[in-house]
């Protein structure tokens, strides 16, 4: 294999004009980009940790949760700059030819963008789905022991109960449905079978996004129903279950409002990069 | 030079449609880590690819995620490196594209082949 310095590689075009225009380029700048004219000569590492650095700023939340396609991409750099080493370049040229070849840090994290949206979907359709079946027994062992007008609804016979309870029932019905629904899509657009669909890169977050809302719905809407018992039979209630459903739903309700709003943050900028590309 | 700025617009996209596929096939033999994929894609092509570096590592990842290949960080020459592999369901990927190209480029070729202008029988 020969190495990347090769004199058939393009992407290798290191004039003594751009050097000399990098060295008077102020240091602080943010938007130097790799391979732009004005690219600053610094030292090899600090060349490079800027570049990760410009990629990590374009990817959505934190940097630490990216700390796996850094340190890849390091590696690659690394790997990259030692080719244009052992063709003969110095040190500081060969940084530059090893970013310039990586590309601009934009299409990088371009790049990852659909990847990343892509796990943090299947993350919370995973976790939604998991967690939904588990908090709906802590509901329905609150049911089950509570007074007798709430143990119908577990067995369906909605009507039978009073009016609003039994349209509060309905509606986390539906939500619940909508949960594991759109938490299905998303679990199955972002697994081994997405090269097979047709789906678009914005679909995974979408479906995480409202089945995440659909989760917010059924845990506001238990913790409604729980109020309104509360406030009209508190001595029906038994007070162990259902402190521990309520518990739970409020926890549950809180993450996915969280995730829910984070996936689409995610639509977004997989929107922005798609109309920029 | 119109011709062949046009050509190598018409190469980058045609490429990245068959990303996928390319890069199962540079896995085939052996397993290797990003940058000497991206190595054996320029001299596996005579250096005619040449894909921005940094693109390749999306699209491994996203072979990843479809279970076509495995990747596992291993440590070489003071160097910790993300190494794929391909899995049996990428290369019974492998297969299906290859079978796809071949279709594909057996009717293109059929398509763009000159015709013998035919004599007007009347």
């Amino acid at each position: 294999m020969s190495g990347p310095g090769g004199p058939t590689v393009p992407g290798l075009r290191i004039t003594g004009e751009k050097r000399s225009r990098g060295l008077a380029a102020p240091r602080g700048r943010p938007a130097a980009r790799a391979g732009a004219p004005g690219m600053p000569v610094l030292p090899s590492g600090q060349a490079v940790e800027r570049y990760l650095a410009e990629v990590t700023a374009r990817l959505p939340g934190p940097a630490k949760a990216h700390s796996g396609i850094v340190a890849e991409l390091r590696s690659g750099l690394l790997d990259a700059m030692d080719g244009y080493l052992s063709a003969g370049l110095p040190p500081a040229e060969a940084v530059v030819a090893a970013i310039r070849e990586f590309g601009d840090p934009g299409l990088v994290a371009g790049g990852f963008l659909p990847e990343i949206a892509a796990s943090h979907a299947r993350r919370v359709a995973i976790v939604l789905l998991i967690s939904g079946p588990l908090v709906g027994l802590l509901w329905l062992a609150t049911a089950v022991t509570s007074h007798p007008a709430i143990r119908i609804a577990v067995f369906w016979q909605w009507t039978t109960l009073p009016a609003s309870l039994g349209a509060g029932v309905q509606l986390v019905a539906v939500a619940v449905a909508l949960t594991a629904s759109a938490g299905a899509v998303g679990i199955i657009v972002t697994g081994r079978l997405s090269r097979q669909l047709p789906a678009r890169p914005r679909c995974a977050p979408l479906a995480a996004a409202i089945a995440a809302f659909g989760a917010v719905g059924a845990d506001g809407l238990g913790l409604l129903l729980l109020t309104a018992e509360l406030a009209a039979a508190p001595a029906g209630l038994s007070p162990l279950p259902a402190g521990a459903a309520a518990a739970a739903s409020a926890a549950r309700l809180l993450l996915a409002k969280r995730a829910a709003y984070r996936c689409l943050a995610m639509r977004a900028s997989l929107t922005a990069s798609a109309t920029s590309a | 030079m119109m011709c062949s700025v046009a050509w190598l617009h018409m190469r980058a996209e045609t490429l990245k449609g068959h990303l996928d596929g390319i890069l199962l096939a540079v896995l085939e033999p052996d397993p290797l880590h990003g940058y000497a994929i991206m190595e054996a894609l320029r001299v596996r092509s005579g250096g005619q690819v040449d894909l921005p570096t940094g693109t390749v590592y999306p699209a491994l990842h996203r072979l990843e995620r479809a279970g076509l290949v495995a990747a596992i960080w291993s440590q070489a020459g003071g160097r910790r490196r993300r190494v794929y592999t391909l899995t049996p369901a990428g290369r019974r990927a492998l297969d299906t594209e290859r079978g796809t190209w071949r279709d594909f480029s057996a009717v293109v070729s059929a398509l763009l082949r000159p015709v013998p202008l035919a004599v007007n029988p009347s």
